[in-house]
């Protein structure tokens, strides 16, 4: 009876959006607002990292508390639209191959500088977890002399990057420059972030940590190259660029992206490795900007990410708005009452990362929450966790009411597979 | 495409209406996933009086108790939803791969710090899921470095703790099974499945994500590269348990997939030979902890097994799934 029941209104369903079709905006666009956005949102962040260069390169010029603290309010404002872009990464493959560049995490920090005795030396898992390129002009990798006297961009990207091939070896992007700004953060579940002193950048006798100018060339070419990726990223967007002919190559393929973006951000990657596990590991470190204690806001703009590429409007960082047919859109001329849910999913769960930002922001850090025992702690990130759990059960209920389903064989191996949404 | 989506779009209706879910979910869950936890309940009570009468590492009862409940665990670890899932129980049942070392930490802090949380099973539940379940308790038993630590009574104390935590999570999941098998085969208004499809979805899912799960990370990881590989990163290698992983994942996962294709003779044959063929070659290579990844001829018959996994994946996903109108969704597998 049910499955009668279930055939006629599919039947009736196809009749009903045919008739209402008028009002439902087309693929192309829906993929169009979504590429603009994505387009705004990389330049953005692209604006923003030339604004940390600056800084930086203050930093650098005249070290001093305040450029020190000038370039970490530049670094945290940077994450702003970039944390945004997320969204955009497990269903685009040319995203996903080029994110580790920029927001690898997380890192053994002890490859790129000096860490505290409580770090520990090589592991199991990574030989060079403690290598310190900044103290050692020259060193040995995987059997081959490394000449590192002078620390480049092209050192950084090609020789030390994921070098031995661990993922943890991040050489590069904005968690190796988080790391240069603030040092470890040994408050363990105490109040403060990393507290590295100016003096790491002074130069002559002033200078602390050992390697200075090596400090100094390293934090340099980590920034250059942030900003020739993003330059990169922003171009594949533009009208022309490659994101834009993928995207567009297979409108259904394309929409179906849209989805395995929102879907797998929420669920694997966000829910589950960057805020359960955490909590399940009562771990200070395992929190994703865990030098500078802004994993608040970067939670926050990852979910925010998700809810405007799904309304299709993004605000740019100096107010100019960008929206237009969106995929909400799309859902409601076949359900609207699907819509109606995904959006108040996507408000349920800004509200939960809303409540964990402004506790953050009170002086609750996210490392705080994270300890053993701590309820208040485990409640704030719990309700996020469950808000992006649950919204993913009703992305996936768009994929079928959309019919993407059967586009997407993978489901969402978008990692293992990333031209499957192409196919 | 447009002809395509419309046909996909008036088959599938009918294609459904000619399943009906009840019967596939009615007989997965008593048939695969009720006894199977009943029987991780079983071993895991029997690992923990073990424990209690002799908590010596090198105990032969002990370490085949710890065995037993570990095959157990495995042979339904591809269960990933529903009463798995609460209170973090499934992960601090099996917390790997452990790619920073956490457990190790957290034993060694334990250790040190003589942490009375061992004293009361709900404090220990508290602790670093890193700390607890069977790979904490491997380490325990079979890593030298763990034999010196501390003084021998905190590390007994330590070794029943853990036994007693995986008791509890087991038993817990088993006993909440009792109400969940209600909600995967009645789906509608008070299930956490709105239709037979999502119900029928969540054990396709289980499927997909068990067989990725043995194919790329039980395999894939000390697989590496041809020229880095990475025997160390083998899952339970201390115990040499590495390889006898995948074959009891995959004689649990082809037990699934029969009932899934109940309905489809042709796909139930095509998946039952590639399960067939995987489990021969897992069954046929002669390296429990599966160091053979680095030395070339026997990776190449390693490198075989993992293709013959991807073989299953493929049928699964592209027979099975569309077949029944299903889709495998999103995953926690999904992301780095």
């Amino acid at each position: 009876m049910t499955r009668f029941l279930a055939a006629a209104s599919a039947l009736t369903l196809s009749i009903a959006s045919a008739a209402v079709a008028a009002d439902a905006p087309s693929k192309a666009d829906v993929l169009n607002v979504y590429a603009n956005i994505a387009e705004a949102k990389y330049d953005d962040s692209l604006i923003a990292a030339k604004s940390l260069q600056a800084a930086v390169n203050a930093l650098i010029v005249e070290p001093s508390d305040a450029t020190l603290n000038a370039a970490r309010a530049a670094w945290v404002a940077a994450r702003v639209p970039y944390q945004q872009t997320e969204v955009y990464r497990f269903g685009n493959a040319i995203v996903d191959d080029w994110e580790g560049k920029v927001n690898a995490w997380p890192l053994d920090e002890g490859l790129i500088d000096y860490v505290d005795a409580s770090y520990g030396g090589p592991t199991d898992e990574n030989e060079l977890a403690a290598l310190n390129v900044i103290a050692n002009p020259s060193f040995e990798l995987s059997g081959q002399a490394i000449d590192a006297s002078k620390i480049t961009p092209k050192l950084l990207s090609d020789t030390l990057h994921e070098a031995d091939g661990i993922e943890a070896n991040v050489a590069t992007g904005y968690h190796a420059i988080e790391f240069l700004l603030w040092g470890q953060d040994l408050n363990g579940h105490g109040t403060g972030a990393g507290n590295r002193p100016w003096t790491d950048y002074a130069q002559g006798d002033d200078c602390t940590g050992g390697h200075c100018d090596r400090r100094a060339q390293y934090l340099s070419a980590a920034t250059e190259l942030l900003v020739s990726d993003l330059e990169w990223m922003a171009a594949q967007w533009a009208e022309g660029g490659d994101a834009r002919a993928a995207l567009n190559a297979d409108e259904t393929a394309g929409v179906a992206a849209i989805l395995t973006g929102m879907g797998s951000l929420s669920y694997g990657e966000q829910a589950g490795e960057r805020m359960r596990l955490g909590l399940m590991l009562n771990d200070p470190e395992e929190e994703h900007d865990c030098f500078s204690d802004n994993t608040h806001n970067s939670h926050y703009y990852d979910g925010l990410g998700v809810q405007n590429v799904y309304l299709g409007s993004y605000t740019r960082i100096d107010g100019t708005p960008v929206s237009g047919a969106s995929l909400s859109d799309l859902v409601i001329a076949s359900d609207p009452s699907l819509d109606a849910e995904m959006k108040v999913k996507l408000a349920n769960t800004m509200q939960a990362l809303g409540r964990l930002k402004s506790t953050a922001e009170a002086g609750f850090a996210y490392d705080q929450m994270l300890e053993r025992g701590n309820k208040g702690g485990e409640q704030l990130i719990m309700g996020g966790v469950n808000g992006l759990v649950d919204q993913t059960k009703t992305i996936e209920r768009i994929v079928i009411t959309l019919k993407l389903d059967q586009i997407n064989f993978e489901g969402s191996d978008s990692l293992d597979n990333p031209d499957a949404v192409f196919q | 495409m447009r002809p395509l989506v419309l046909a996909v779009a008036l088959t599938l209706p009918f294609a459904s209406h000619a399943q009906d879910r009840g019967p596939i979910l009615t007989d997965t869950v008593t048939a695969h996933i009720l006894p199977g936890y009943s029987r991780l309940s079983e071993a895991t009570g029997l690992l923990t009086e073990t424990a209690q009468r002799d908590c010596d590492p090198g105990s032969p009862d002990l370490r085949a108790a710890y065995n037993t409940a570990f095959d157990n665990w495995i042979s339904v670890s591809h269960l990933r939803f529903g009463p798995s899932e609460v209170d973090d129980r499934a992960f601090a049942l099996a917390f790997w791969p452990d790619t920073k070392g956490f457990t190790p930490k957290a034993l060694s802090s334990m250790i040190a710090a003589k942490d009375t949380a061992v004293e009361s099973p709900a404090e220990f539940s508290e602790t670093s899921i890193a700390g607890r379940g069977f790979f904490a308790l491997e380490l325990m038993l079979f890593e030298p470095a763990f034999a010196t630590q501390g003084d021998m009574p905190y590390r007994c104390a330590l070794v029943r703790a853990i036994t007693a935590d995986i008791d509890r999570n087991a038993s817990a999941i088993g006993s909440d099974w009792d109400t969940y098998a209600k909600a995967l085969t009645q789906p509608g208004e008070t299930s956490p499945y709105r239709s037979g499809d999502e119900a029928l979805q969540e054990l396709y899912k289980a499927l997909m994500t068990g067989l990725e799960f043995t194919g790329d990370t039980r395999l894939g990881r000390p697989l590496g590269t041809f020229d880095r590989p990475r025997p160390k990163r083998a899952e339970a290698r201390r115990s040499a348990r590495s390889l006898r992983h995948v074959e009891l994942s995959l004689i649990a996962l082809r037990d699934l997939a029969a009932r899934l294709s109940a309905d489809h003779p042709d796909i139930a044959d095509d998946l039952d030979r590639a399960f067939g063929k995987a489990i021969d070659r897992a069954q046929s290579l002669d390296d429990p902890s599966l160091s053979g990844v680095a030395d070339p001829q026997a990776r190449f018959r390693i490198e075989a097994l993992q293709q013959s996994i991807n073989d299953i994946r493929a049928i699964a996903s592209t027979e099975l799934g569309p077949t029944l109108g299903i889709s495998a969704g999103f995953n926690s597998l999904d992301g780095d």
